[in-house]
């Protein structure tokens, strides 16, 4: 693929996670999931032009069936179905949030990594980059307070390591195809039965709301 | 074929568990599918002794480690399968369940059974990773049996914490493909490890942090441990017994088998090290804890991070240490496990799960009283059980070679069982609630916990020669 066209994929997919931690919208956050997914798919979809390996085929057209329609679809609904127009709050503030992200952003890039991040020299920049991401999308599911955005969370941290991976020459691993197929799988089947059961019990999503436990 | 077998009955119970009308037919072919799992395992032992390493498909492969599991879940899982079966009976005559969650619990739990045995036969990390996943999915729901919204919340923070913890042991595992010469289409353990030397010491070791973080979060370290006294206190308790008994032993495993190849790229003393850090955080974290507990099921859930605590110390000091923490694994499942289904039996009896409203249970219940102090005893180390013996020999393994962190940790053991005696003689000692009666115990629920108290008592004075010989094959392959 070419550089740039990978370096405009490795961007959305940051940026992305960077807007869901902005946001206060959970159908902007939703939105921009589906992007960061179908950069992913893009990224697959390229992968398979080169290897032609007909199993990477097979995952792209699910990551975009899955991963780009269906599950930002049904998601949408969730949020139109409970009337879950904003996400709750973080658990820190704005300015504490970006001083984070620059920092986790600053530590991916550290010398520390550099073994890391040179897995693939010449695509150095782009295992940076997608590192930091996985930090981020980590520092998400932390930060957030509502079960949507943490859900978001982890797809996105998994977007992240299927980015690395790709970024790595890791993606032709039968097992790795395997594992990312079987995580979206999951995931989808937490986010279709779980949110809906804790709408039910708590009439939010607001995990902060949600105190049970200190019994 | 015997592995095939075991994934069968488990399958085929579990169906029937779905598509069963009567809850006896669901009884009888979830206690046959634990006892063919149990029957097959010994089999699958026995091949093990003989080849040392059982592997019947490039997908399953069992080492003496695995064995050793491998046979626990079984006994542990049979043990709870037969005291379910009374347990749901007892909870559907007070119109806690009905028949449909009875039919749903004795499906999950099979299914979790079967993704716990395939996580010890996988050959593959990665699909080592993907059966470890399901039995968070599994179990989730188990978590959320009773449908309250503690349990909701429990299970949600279950998920969650599990989730990202499995992810991030995912992302760990994959950085250990970067060693890999050419794309094999099943890349097993052995493959990672033989190519270990080629891996760069600084990308193993980072792999092996996000490994350890990452199954280390199943397994109940601190600081990732958070989920583990809600999940295994709002659970049912035979499902609690297995959280606790079993599924820390597999991740556990897990993360040996990563130390392992780890050990072969950068030497023993990186993941030594990291073991015993996060060994004795556990151990630190729980002994606090344990004094300001409310709730006995948390109780037990604060001393199985203690213990997965020790165990990490064990191989984390090595020598004698890593002989112990074998050991100290099946103490622990034996005796968790039992202690968990006796309170069970005291949560059917009180209908609470608060140590503030539990008073004499000697006097309403004593076989199950006796048997939970007879689990307490066992599992906080007292002669002639097994456990002495284990940290005894942890702590022998670590005063040489690190005394200061030895001696905390004797000063926290100390700490520790003060906390738990201090829950246990309110519960146990003082006098029963005046509108509570003495009832006669059902066997059923009494025979369970018996039969794995007697296990490790056993065990404590006698090992089979098997087991001698599995645990030293452990010791002599992983060459800790």
């Amino acid at each position: 693929m070419d550089t740039s066209l990978l370096q405009f994929l490795s961007g959305i997919i940051f940026l992305s996670i960077l807007f869901q931690h902005l946001t206060k919208k959970n159908f902007s956050a939703v939105i921009a999931y589906g992007i960061q997914s179908l950069a992913i798919a893009i990224m697959l979809f390229d992968s398979f032009l080169k290897t032609n390996d007909n199993s990477l085929l097979c995952i792209f057209l699910i990551v975009l069936i899955v991963k780009v329609i269906l599950a930002p679809t049904f998601f949408i609904k969730l949020i139109q179905k409970h009337k879950l127009t904003f996400s709750a709050s973080t658990v820190l503030n704005v300015s504490l949030t970006l001083i984070c992200l620059g920092t986790l952003t600053a530590v991916a890039h550290s010398q520390k990594f550099l073994p890391l991040t040179n897995i693939v020299p010449e695509h150095h920049s782009f295992l940076s980059l997608s590192f930091a991401a996985i930090f981020i999308s980590l520092f998400l599911i932390i930060n957030r307070k509502g079960a949507l955005s943490q859900t978001l969370g982890i797809l996105s941290l998994e977007n992240c390591i299927v980015a690395f991976s790709i970024f790595a020459g890791l993606e032709q691993f039968p097992a790795l195809q395997i594992g990312i197929i079987v995580n979206i799988a999951i995931w989808i089947l937490i986010a279709t039965i779980f949110i809906s059961m804790i709408y039910k019990h708590f009439g939010t999503l607001d995990i902060t709301s949600i105190k049970s436990l200190k019994d | 074929m015997e592995i095939i077998i075991i994934i069968v009955s488990l399958i085929t119970a579990s169906l029937i568990s779905v598509l069963a009308k009567r809850r006896g037919i669901i009884e009888f072919f979830s206690v046959i599918a634990s006892l063919v799992a149990l029957f097959e395992s010994c089999i699958v032992i026995s091949k093990v002794l003989s080849q040392g390493v059982y592997s019947p498909f490039i997908l399953f492969s069992v080492d003496s480690l695995g064995a050793i599991v491998l046979l626990i879940i079984c006994i542990v899982y049979f043990a709870s399968i037969v005291y379910s079966i009374q347990y749901l009976r007892q909870e559907t005559a007070k119109n806690i369940i009905g028949l449909t969650r009875a039919r749903q619990y004795f499906a999950l739990l099979n299914i979790f059974l079967l993704a716990m045995i395939l996580a010890i036969v996988a050959n593959n990390p990665i699909f080592a990773w993907i059966t470890i996943e399901a039995t968070t999915l599994s179990t989730a729901f188990l978590i959320s049996f009773y449908n309250k919204p503690s349990a909701m919340e429990a299970a949600w923070k279950y998920l969650i914490i599990n989730s990202t913890g499995l992810l991030l042991g995912f992302f760990g595992t994959l950085l250990y493909f970067t060693a890999l010469q050419g794309k094999p289409i099943f890349a097993t353990w052995d493959i990672l490890f033989s190519n270990a030397l080629l891996l760069d010491p600084i990308i193993a070791k980072i792999a092996f942090i996000f490994v350890l973080i990452g199954y280390g979060t199943k397994v109940g370290f601190a600081p990732m441990h958070t989920w583990l006294p809600d999940a295994h206190s709002k659970a049912p308790a035979p499902v609690s017994a297995l959280l606790s008994g079993v599924l820390l032993n597999v991740a556990f495993i897990t993360i040996l088998r990563f130390k392992f190849i780890t050990d072969a790229a950068v030497g023993v003393e990186f993941a030594q090290k990291l073991l015993i850090i996060f060994g004795l955080l556990s151990i630190i974290i729980a002994s606090f804890i344990i004094f300001t507990q409310k709730n006995y099921k948390r109780l037990l859930a604060y001393s199985s991070i203690e213990n997965m605590g020790i165990v990490a110390l064990g191989f984390g000091f090595g020598g004698l240490g890593v002989l112990a923490a074998i050991l100290h694994m099946i103490y622990h499942a034996f005796a968790k496990s039992a202690l968990f289904l006796s309170a069970g039996n005291i949560f059917l009896k009180y209908g609470s799960t608060k140590i503030i409203n539990i008073k004499g249970v000697l006097k309403t219940i004593p076989a199950t009283g006796v048997l939970f102090l007879i689990g307490f005893f066992a599992i906080i180390g007292m002669p002639p059980f097994g456990i002495f013996l284990t940290k005894l020999f942890i702590f022998s393994a670590g005063i040489a070679s690190h005394p200061i962190i030895t001696i905390t940790v004797i000063i926290l053991m100390a700490i520790l069982f003060i906390g738990f005696l201090k829950h246990i003689s309110v519960m146990f000692f003082g006098e029963k609630p005046a509108d509570m009666i003495k009832e006669k115990e059902n066997i059923w629920l009494v025979a369970p916990p018996t039969v794995l108290l007697a296990l490790i008592l056993f065990l404590s004075f006698y090992q089979p020669h098997f087991l001698q010989e599995l645990i030293n094959n452990v010791i002599l392959k992983y060459e800790f």
